[in-house]
């Protein structure tokens, strides 16, 4: 099978233009190939499953055990790396960072005075203190996040392309501005495939509103459909409501196990005259998957598991509304401990063009505390060294009040920037205690050690032990790569 | 802002200028000059030691980084790698003058005489020893015994680049001896059995009638065949029986439906604009009220068997037809009444239902361009928008020639847009939709009024008022929900056509240099690929109008080398799941090498002749003794050729969503069989029962549930969807309320509860979900799975979620009402999620679960 780890030719990765037929041809072709070899009957493999009184009682599955032919199936990084799984916390909107993770003192000097490109200086509202043996300096915003300064990364010279929100966020996940390409998940999915075979290997947790975008986000373009990231509505009060068709409402698992076993005896009969064909055995195995999922995604989503104490610290109000970024990071948590590969928690809201000061508290006051109990349950369990947690938004925002909108001192926010903001990384091979790169005196832009998307994603691919230009997929005749032609490895940020 | 178009007067926006011409098309002769592919060459053994000692180590170590196709980027479209490559040269020309070392641009720039031509660059002159074996080379005549033939195909249908097989003229081969006569039953199997006796093998035998007719029913319709229409095949024993169930399938009114979706993928439909446009002079509301339009006009040319020369013009330039048409009743009589079917306008949907880009006009004339090129002549022109087409002759500047084209091109207002029927009975619905659509003009014509009041105010003084700008941005969007709400919901909305017109005064455009708007280039002349054109140094240039008309009649052009077998290809791949080449969308270089390039150009000739009738070409390919073989697997044949490439049996296929979708309400006998118009939410409440074509595609978010059975992205040309099987497809299958209730109906017929014993009540099942009758081995295993059905305390209930809600009051009241429904049955209330409200619902019997296990079985999910 051909794994994207093989050093495949190359040649056109520096051709930046679009492709869109479809040639699924080698994916598919190889799978049979792959099959043949083994002289697999998956029939008989998950046939193997049919009787297992494990799954006649709902227990959790054993993580991917007879499906080594499946596209899913784990498969080792390119080199040793630390991090196994990624937690992504999308802040869409475009937080300030001149208000979280970049202090800029000369800028609240200035304040109220004119600077350079004739705006009007503001400076931040909020403090900065010191935090940790590493002294990072970090904004009262994330006071609670700012307790685990020693295991954070901040880079603080990020920068973009295009300071509008839909086309920077779908460039934050798939490196792409116009053409539909592979979100980052789907990448990490092919490259590695997941640990767990009853969980889709890449899950978005969403709200209620799709993001800007839409699926663009988590989509898998032109790699196979197995790559897809599964978006699930968390504000959904139950797991049945947050994942389609989970549930069978009609019968219990034990009756639905004997109708899949007599499913599976009509296959094995229809099967008969046509030989074990690729495709009528994956989608046998895939009823498998199915079947095994319905149990695991009813305890994998279901937060009351927890104990009551793991969804205090995480903030989730045990009645009423409110708390979905605590229950979106605790799923999260549930989900990498499970071994999906990836998991993005969408935390909407960040566009503060006025009225910054009470909305970025509210925002942040959002996130802080379940961030800070993530990193604390996670390493509790011992986990952080494995999971890679992410924060960050698509782009940054301006030194300067926002003069597009007539609002008074008091309430004054800022615009777009797309030539600096911060993101920050936790966790699996990242170095804590960190500062890289840094912008201007005023936070106006990234000067010193410039880190573009593509080097975000660069540094997450080596993170989880990928080569981001030897990470391909040959698609309508050329071999594409999450980015692009482009990426430089942001090594010192890494252990 | 443009008038509303009066109702029953002419709709006012057809420009002046009147053309005249007709169908079929002039041809245009091919030049004989076209580059033929390489002769091999004699090469003396004395230059062929030359060569391989001195010249092709110095190319390979120093040119081919930059100048082969295994070249990172190949710089100046120049590839040293063969002589045809080097013959043809790149940007500025061909490289060598054979015999000429002077002449020749190759041994210029390694002399280093010329500081604009260095190579190799940066200051790594080749030797002087290396430079004398090159001009001693080329002096010999440059003797070269490199070629490149795409591996797998015969040599005739070698060659790269310009001589890359798809662009050589098509030429209608004779039919192939084969080794059995008697097996030929249309020209197909001719060509595929001679392929099959050269690798020694021998097709299947022909399907079972059963199988045949669910195979070709589902094939042609999208639909199961009728119980009806099994048995009275099966008990026709004529030797037409099959031709004539061919005929009825090619007949039926669904037979549009069921090929216009294939069409629909590859025009990239949708019901919305993607990113809407943001300009407060454009409708700004996401949907395309009217896009359905289109979809009716190709459902209607499937059915009509439109011949596909017309099919193409209409989409690019239906308005030009018209006019034509217009003109021609004009010049007989100056009184001649104009039509009032404009209905044929509909078809310019293909040019204009695009992603909108928010209203870039680069981006929606890159989308127009992509679309078009894929789609009729299976290349990627828009791959030249940055650069030269790295693999095939596609230079950027024909990328411009074409975006001259549409960029002379301009879409009509929503309300603007022209009706199908220019008179329209007078009816109390009509009336109040004029009068509703007049005050939205009125309305919108006064923001538009007091915005640009607005802005002139603004320059005036200098001033900004962002909050007004915003509140009339407001207003503007506001105004524009309504139009499109009125548009997509008035039961007396006159249906019109999402047409385009040409701007009064066309112009041709510049290049943008890497395609960068502020970067301009040269101006090229609006005119067809150089390519594909007869002569490309005398290609004609493009004055009158926009120039869409004569680049509609080049595309449909018999002369043309791709649009015929683009066409031919996709429609064969639409019948085997595979193409004679794999990929649609693109049949130049980058493509694989087509499995059988005589039938491929056979068809694409008689195709051609036959009128362009894709229903006569579908007969040829259905009729044969390829089509009706068994799909039984052969284990020796699957190990040489595990694709079946070369047709050694039929292909298994798993159904499509709309096929599933679509069987599933045609088996339980609630589909819908109402046809066209406005679209519908098909995974609504109450599983409205259209076919699937008819729900509503928003290119934003296309409906979960049909992406996860590999519905394409509605952004893109997509020829060929990917047939993915995941969990979330078979958890579709064993949970979702819809699949269980069409079980559940399929029980509850009064036929069904007629029957007397097990044996007929699963054959009942067999026949509705399988088109088939079962083995007594099936029966016994049935009934043996029937019976086995737990009673009593036994019976396995859903599990209850912990932390279920509790019900609100409104569900409580609902819940109890449902309890006093005497269909009930008593234990237990479980939720059924039905498009996000939760139902009571009610137990599935015995009988029922058989049946949800067919529809989920292998079988019901793939025909062979």
């Amino acid at each position: 099978m051909s794994s994207p780890h093989d050093d495949q030719p190359d040649h056109h990765h520096h051709h930046p233009c679009c492709g869109i037929s479809t040639n699924i041809e080698d994916y598919f072709q190889t799978r049979r190939q792959f099959l043949s070899r083994m002289g697999m009957g998956l029939g008989a493999l998950s046939l193997a499953t049919l009787f297992d009184p494990k799954y006649l009682i709902g227990a959790p599955a054993p993580a991917g055990p007879t499906l080594g032919s499946s596209p899913l199936a784990p498969k080792p990084p390119m080199f040793a790396s630390k991090a196994k799984s990624i937690i992504h916390i999308f802040a869409q909107g475009a937080p300030s960072h001149i208000d979280t993770w970049d202090p800029k003192p000369t800028l609240a000097k200035m304040n109220g005075k004119t600077i350079d490109g004739g705006g009007t200086a503001m400076g931040s509202p909020f403090k900065f203190q010191k935090y940790g043996q590493s002294g990072l300096e970090i904004s009262e915003l994330f006071s609670k996040t700012a307790a685990h300064a020693d295991d954070l990364a901040i880079i603080r010279s990020m920068w973009t392309d295009i300071p509008a929100h839909e086309v920077a966020t779908v460039f934050m996940n798939t490196g792409s501005l116009r053409i539909a390409k592979p979100s980052l998940g789907s990448w990490m999915v092919y490259g590695l495939g997941t640990e767990n075979q009853n969980l889709p290997g890449f899950i978005a947790l969403r709200g209620g509103r799709l993001p800007p975008g839409g699926s663009a986000n988590y989509q898998a373009a032109f790699l196979p459909g197995v790559y897809q990231g599964a978006s699930i509505n968390t504000q959904a009060p139950t797991v049945p409501q947050m994942i389609q068709n989970i549930r069978n409402q009609y019968v219990g698992t034990r009756e639905q196990r004997r109708q899949l076993n007599f499913v599976q005896q009509l296959n094995e009969l229809h099967a008969q005259n046509l030989e074990r064909d690729a495709a009528l055995e994956t989608r046998l195995e895939s009823y498998e998957i199915a079947f095994r999922m319905q149990a695991e995604s009813l305890d994998a989503f279901d937060i009351m598991k927890e104990s009551a104490e793991t969804r205090k610290a995480y903030g989730i109000p045990e009645r009423g509304n409110g708390g979905d970024q605590a229950k979106q990071l605790l799923i999260a948590r549930r989900l990498v401990e499970r071994g999906v590969r990836m998991v993005q928690v969408w935390h909407d809201g960040w566009d503060h063009h006025q009225d910054l000061e009470a909305r970025i508290t509210t925002k942040a006051g959002e996130i802080d505390q379940p961030l800070a109990a993530l990193l604390a349950d996670l390493k509790q369990r011992g986990l952080l060294d494995s999971t890679l947690v992410i924060w960050g938004g698509e782009f940054g925002r301006k030194p300067t009040v926002d003069k597009n909108n007539n609002a008074t001192d008091e309430k004054a926010g800022r615009d777009h920037n797309a030539k600096a903001f911060s993101v920050v990384m936790a966790g699996g091979g990242v170095k804590g205690g960190t500062v890289y790169g840094a912008t201007d005196e005023f936070g106006g832009a990234s000067v010193k050690d410039k880190v573009h998307v593509h080097d975000l994603h660069a540094t997450i691919l080596a993170a989880m032990g990928l080569d981001h230009t030897k990470l391909t997929y040959r698609f309508n005749g050329r071999d594409f790569r999450l980015t692009d032609v482009a990426g430089n490895v942001v090594q010192t940020i890494l252990t | 802002m443009r008038r509303l178009a009066p109702i029953f007067t002419r709709v006012p926006w057809l420009p002046s200028a009147i053309w005249v011409l007709s169908l079929p098309f002039a041809p245009f002769a091919r030049a004989a000059d076209m580059p033929t592919p390489a002769v091999a060459q004699t090469i003396s053994p004395s230059d062929l030691q030359f060569f391989e000692s001195k010249i092709r180590p110095l190319l390979t170590n120093n040119c081919y980084k930059c100048h082969s196709r295994d070249a990172d980027k190949i710089k100046g479209g120049l590839m040293l790698d063969t002589r045809e490559a080097w013959l043809h040269g790149g940007n500025t020309g061909p490289a060598i003058v054979p015999g000429k070392p002077d002449e020749s641009l190759l041994i210029q720039a390694v002399r280093y005489t010329d500081d604009e031509l260095k190579m190799p660059p940066k200051g790594e002159k080749l030797s002087d020893a290396q430079i004398a074996d090159l001009t001693e080379w080329v002096r010999r005549g440059a003797p070269d015994p490199r070629t490149l033939v795409a591996k797998g195909s015969s040599s005739s249908y070698g060659g790269v680049g310009r001589a890359h097989w798809a662009f050589q003229p098509i030429q209608k081969p004779a039919l192939p001896a084969v080794s059995n006569a008697h097996w030929i039953r249309t020209p197909v199997d001719a060509f595929v059995l001679a392929k099959l006796d050269a690798n020694g093998m021998t097709p299947n035998a022909p399907a079972d009638k059963s199988t045949l007719i669910r195979r070709v029913t589902f094939d042609l319709t999208g639909l199961p065949p009728t119980e009806k229409e099994i048995e009275d095949f099966l008990a026709d024993p004529s030797p037409d029986a099959y031709a004539r169930v061919v005929d009825r399938l090619l007949g039926s009114p669904h037979y549009g439906e069921r090929w216009a979706r294939y069409w629909l993928d590859v025009a990239r439909y949708s019901d919305t604009k993607g990113e809407p446009p943001k300009q407060p002079n454009a409708n700004n509301d996401p949907r395309f009220p009217f896009a359905w339009t289109y979809r009716d006009y190709v459902i209607d040319s499937f059915n009509a068997d439109k011949p596909y020369n017309q099919f193409i013009v209409e989409q690019l330039a239906a308005d030009k037809l018209l006019q034509a048409q217009i003109a021609k009743a004009k010049a007989k009589d100056k009184n001649a009444p104009l039509p009032t079917d404009e209905s044929s306008l509909a078809a310019l949907g293909f040019l204009t239902l695009g992603p909108q880009f928010e209203g870039r006009m680069d981006d929606i004339i890159g989308d127009r361009i992509d679309v078009t090129t894929k789609a009729f002549l299976g290349l990627t022109v828009a791959c030249a928008r940055c650069h030269d087409h790295k693999f095939d002759p596609i230079p950027t500047k024909d990328y411009y020639s074409l975006y001259g084209v549409f960029a002379n091109t301009t879409v009509p207002d929503e309300q603007d847009l022209p009706p199908l029927h220019t008179k329209l009975p007078r009816t109390a619905e009509l009336l109040d939709y004029i009068a509703k659509s007049d005050d939205l003009k009125k309305k919108h014509a006064q923001v538009s009024a007091d915005y640009a009041a607005f802005q002139q105010a603004q320059r005036k003084t200098k001033t900004r008022e962002p909050e007004k700008r915003k509140e009339l941005q407001k207003r503007d969007r506001e105004v524009d929900k309504e139009i499109a709400d009125l548009d997509s919901t008035h039961a007396g909305a006159i249906p019109r056509a999402n047409a385009l017109y040409d701007v009064r005064q066309s112009r041709d455009y510049p290049v943008l240099l890497r395609g960068e708007t502020q970067n301009k280039g040269d101006i090229v002349p609006r005119r067809f690929l150089e390519i594909l054109s007869a002569e490309p140094k005398k290609r004609p240039e493009w004055h009158e109008g926009s120039g869409r008309l004569q680049l509609a009649q080049s595309i449909a052009d018999p002369k043309n080398p791709m649009t015929a077998r683009v066409l031919v290809n996709r429609i064969w791949q639409q019948h085997w799941g595979t193409g004679i080449v794999l990929t649609p969308d693109d049949l130049g270089n980058q493509s694989s090498p087509p499995s059988h390039p005589e039938l491929l150009d056979y068809l694409a000739a008689t195709f051609m002749e036959n009128g362009w009738s894709i229903k006569a070409l579908q007969r040829v390919i259905v009729l044969s003794n390829t089509y009706q073989q068994a799909a039984t697997t052969n284990p020796k044949y699957a190990e040489t050729d595990p694709d079946n490439r070369l047709l050694w049996r039929a292909n298994l296929r798993r159904l499509d969503f709309e096929e599933m979708h679509d069987a599933l309400l045609t088996i339980t006998g609630e589909l819908d069989r109402t046809m066209g118009g406005r679209p519908v939410l098909i995974t609504s409440e109450g599983f409205a029962s259209r076919r699937a074509i008819y729900t509503t595609i928003d290119r934003r978010s296309p409906p979960e549930l049909l992406t996860q059975f590999d519905f394409p992205s509605p952004d893109v040309a997509s020829g060929r969807r990917y047939t993915t099987i995941v969990p979330q497809q078979a958890l579709f299958l064993m949970n979702s309320p819809m699949v269980i209730e069409a079980s559940r109906k399929l029980v509850d017929r009064a036929s069904f509860a007629a029957l007397k014993t097990d044996e007929e009540r699963v054959s009942s099942l067999y026949l509705a979900v399988y088109q088939r009758p079962p083995t007594k081995e099936e029966i016994t295993l049935a009934v043996r799975y029937v019976k086995a059905n737990p009673t009593g305390s036994a019976v396995d209930l859903p599990t209850p979620v912990a932390n279920e809600p509790a019900l609100s009051p409104r569900e409580q009241r609902k819940d109890a009402k449902q309890a006093n429904n005497p269909k009930r049955p008593a234990p237990g209330r479980y939720a059924v999620q039905v498009g996000g409200n939760y139902n009571t619902h009610v137990m599935p019997d015995a009988w029922t679960k058989l049946a949800h296990a067919l529809f989920q079985s292998n079988e019901a999910m793939f025909y062979q």
